[in-house]
């Protein structure tokens, strides 16, 4: 704890004693809390070996499953984006009949239990709408019913994180640009859109982060079918299901390695670019 | 020319109505008013970012009032300048010129005018976070003007500078505008920057512009109370009219009795400037006078202000010259009121 913080930068320590009760209880309860994460982590770590880890990349499956994950996730990143960034604009900028509860359907699949999609999608898929996009040439066992999950579970985070990029950017800017001779379309390009850039991109890895650990979807709507539609996740499942625990472990380091450089560069994002913070 | 008619505007529960202006091609005009007037949502309304309710805006003869903001050709700064973060000094002021489709690098190129006149040359590098409340005012202003505008709109361009900085500013503006030969319209509170800057100014309150006219005549005759207040009249008295043989009217106020042009009825409010009154010693004999008790000598550099008590409180400003040894807190005097540093307020 060096000493206080603002938004703007560090203020100089207020006269009086570093420790006190609200710092001490603060500082504690977040020390916990990442001890607690850290003991997972440790655990797992110390369940499997390094042997395992480098094992997994001779095994045809587990590759195959690499491959899914990397190629079902960088198409679902793409649709994310596609329809966040302009989502997201809407709601952050037009006020219309219903707004709030766009606002709060949006908000719907991030407090849904991912499971509840995968069977969603399972029972629409039996009405006629559903019957219709079938017949279109959609498959439930494919890359696009992966693909599916994956946006249904990480579209939100991305819409939501655009209109709280968008939320931050001056509209008066906007309206500036408008008069300097812009059209909305270009005072969007030029201005809004590269201010907000930060926050998109945070909000798109977000989704990405997502869509690479979307399970209980897939397990109901796609299934698990191993070399078709594993992907990472379901490789831990169905390893852990054999009883290879270490090896679904191995796998799980993996994710938890990108996770954890995914959510790294978010905060070098949204911290002003400073890796550590200080 | 710029002609405004019989503008409406609203938003929320706040109206601008029935707006009446004209504006000469390279005439600075100050809009002034207090918080809360209407004055930034007029601007915005000429801009085209606030939509009119009824009433009508032309530029040089074409009506713009239902045109999008980038057909109008008028520049726009905004009180906070409105500068883009994510640019660089140069890229802000070559924004129009990038939004009309020219290339980066004629843009940049084209720039250079604008950025010498406001003297922002040796700042077109840098990121407009950094920059000073002066300098990010130069910056919105050779922003606003590189889009080669038809009318300059400026919102309180220098309320964010320490006062000696506000008049600095205020001549670059005036030298600026000049220099460019373009109409502006400024808008601030403060009297002594549209004494700087103004060709004319109008005074906006709660939403209507209630006079128009040089500082001087708003000065000497403001219309009613509140524009006298805007523009810190010191003298503002209520009296009591009675009809006068002369055509002129007696109005008695303060415990005396003066004569005031024109005719007048009933209660009445008046203003008399500070530095057209004259003090005699008590009992003179002349006209327009009302004994008054000296209550307050003070220096202040270009004059002395003097107060005196006479059932209301009267201010005069003498010249440092017109006082000699004689005048002393305590006593009584005769304050005259010559006919011409007198006004009747409307009601």
């Amino acid at each position: 704890m060096r000493h206080d913080r603002s938004p703007d930068g560090d203020l100089p320590p207020v006269a009086g004693p570093h420790l006190h009760v609200l710092s001490v209880v603060s500082m504690g309860l977040l020390a916990i809390f990442l001890a607690a994460v850290l003991a997972l982590v440790v655990a797992d770590v110390g369940y499997t070996d390094w042997e395992t880890v480098v094992g997994l990349f001779r095994s045809r499956e587990v590759m195959a499953a690499i491959r899914l994950t990397a190629v079902t996730s960088t198409l679902t990143l793409m649709l994310v984006v596609v329809f966040s960034v302009p989502a997201g604009y809407a709601l952050s900028r037009y006020r219309f009949p219903g707004h709030t509860l766009a606002d709060t359907v949006v908000d719907l699949p991030i407090v849904l239990p991912p499971v509840v999609i995968g069977v969603s999608l399972l029972v629409f898929f039996t009405t006629a709408p559903g019957r219709w996009i079938e017949g279109m040439g959609f498959r439930p066992h494919s890359v696009a019913a992966i693909v599916l999950c994956q946006f249904f579970v990480a579209a939100s985070y991305a819409i939501r994180s655009a209109k709280a990029a968008f939320d931050s950017v001056d509209r008066n800017l906007e309206h500036v640009a408008l008069t300097l001779g812009c059209t909305r379309a270009q005072a969007f390009r030029m201005v809004s859109l590269p201010i907000a850039r930060g926050g998109l991109i945070a909000g798109a890895i977000m989704a990405w982060a997502r869509a690479v650990g979307v399970f209980g979807p897939l397990m109901v709507f796609v299934g698990s079918i191993r070399m078709k539609t594993e992907v990472l996740p379901t490789t831990v499942y169905l390893e852990l299901t054999i009883g290879r625990i270490e090896v679904a472990l191995a796998v799980a380091l993996v994710m938890l390695a990108m996770a954890f450089i995914a959510l790294a560069f978010i905060h070098w994002l949204s911290s002003g670019r400073r890796w550590w913070g200080l | 020319m710029i002609q405004v008619s019989h503008l409406s505007l609203r938003a929320g529960d706040f109206h601008v109505r029935e707006v009446n202006l004209e504006i000469a091609p390279q005439e600075y005009f100050v809009l002034l008013g207090p918080t809360g007037s209407g004055k930034t949502l007029l601007l915005k309304c000429l801009c085209g970012l606030v939509r009119a309710l009824s009433g009508t805006v032309r530029i040089n003869g074409q009506d713009v009032t239902h045109l999008e903001p980038r057909r109008r050709r008028i520049g726009y700064v905004p009180q906070d300048c409105g500068l883009f973060p994510h640019m660089d000094v140069a890229r802000n002021i070559a924004f129009p010129l990038r939004a009309r489709g020219s290339s980066q690098r004629d843009a940049l190129r084209q720039i250079m005018p604008f950025a010498e006149a406001l003297r922002v040359r040796g700042l077109l590098d840098r990121s407009p976070v950094g920059l000073s409340g002066g300098e990010r005012q130069k910056v919105a202003v050779a922003r606003a003007l590189a889009g080669r505008p038809d009318l300059l709109l400026l919102d309180e361009p220098v309320s964010a500078l320490d006062e000696p900085s506000r008049k600095e500013a205020c001549a670059e503006l005036r030298r600026v505008q000049r220099q460019f030969g373009i109409a502006t319209i400024h808008v601030c509170h403060s009297t002594e920057e549209a004494f700087t800057v103004s060709d004319r100014a109008g005074v906006l309150c709660g939403g209507r512009l209630v006079q128009a006219g040089t500082m001087e005549k708003l000065v000497r005759r403001p219309r009613n109370e509140t524009v006298a207040r805007l523009l810190h009249a010191e003298n503002i008295f209520s009296g009591r009219a009675a009809p006068s043989d002369d055509g002129a009217t007696l109005v008695s106020f303060a415990g005396g009795e003066i004569r005031v042009p024109g005719s007048h009825q009933g209660d009445l409010k008046l203003t008399a400037r500070p530095e057209a009154l004259r003090v005699l010693p008590d009992g003179a004999n002349a006209p327009n006078t009302v004994r008054a008790l000296l209550t307050r000598v003070d220096y202040r550099g270009s004059h002395w202000h003097l107060e005196f008590d006479a059932q209301a409180r009267i201010v005069v400003h003498l010249r440092p010259d017109m006082v000699g040894g004689g005048l002393a807190a305590g006593r009584h005097y005769a304050v005259q009121f010559p006919l011409d540093a007198v006004h009747v307020l409307e009601g």
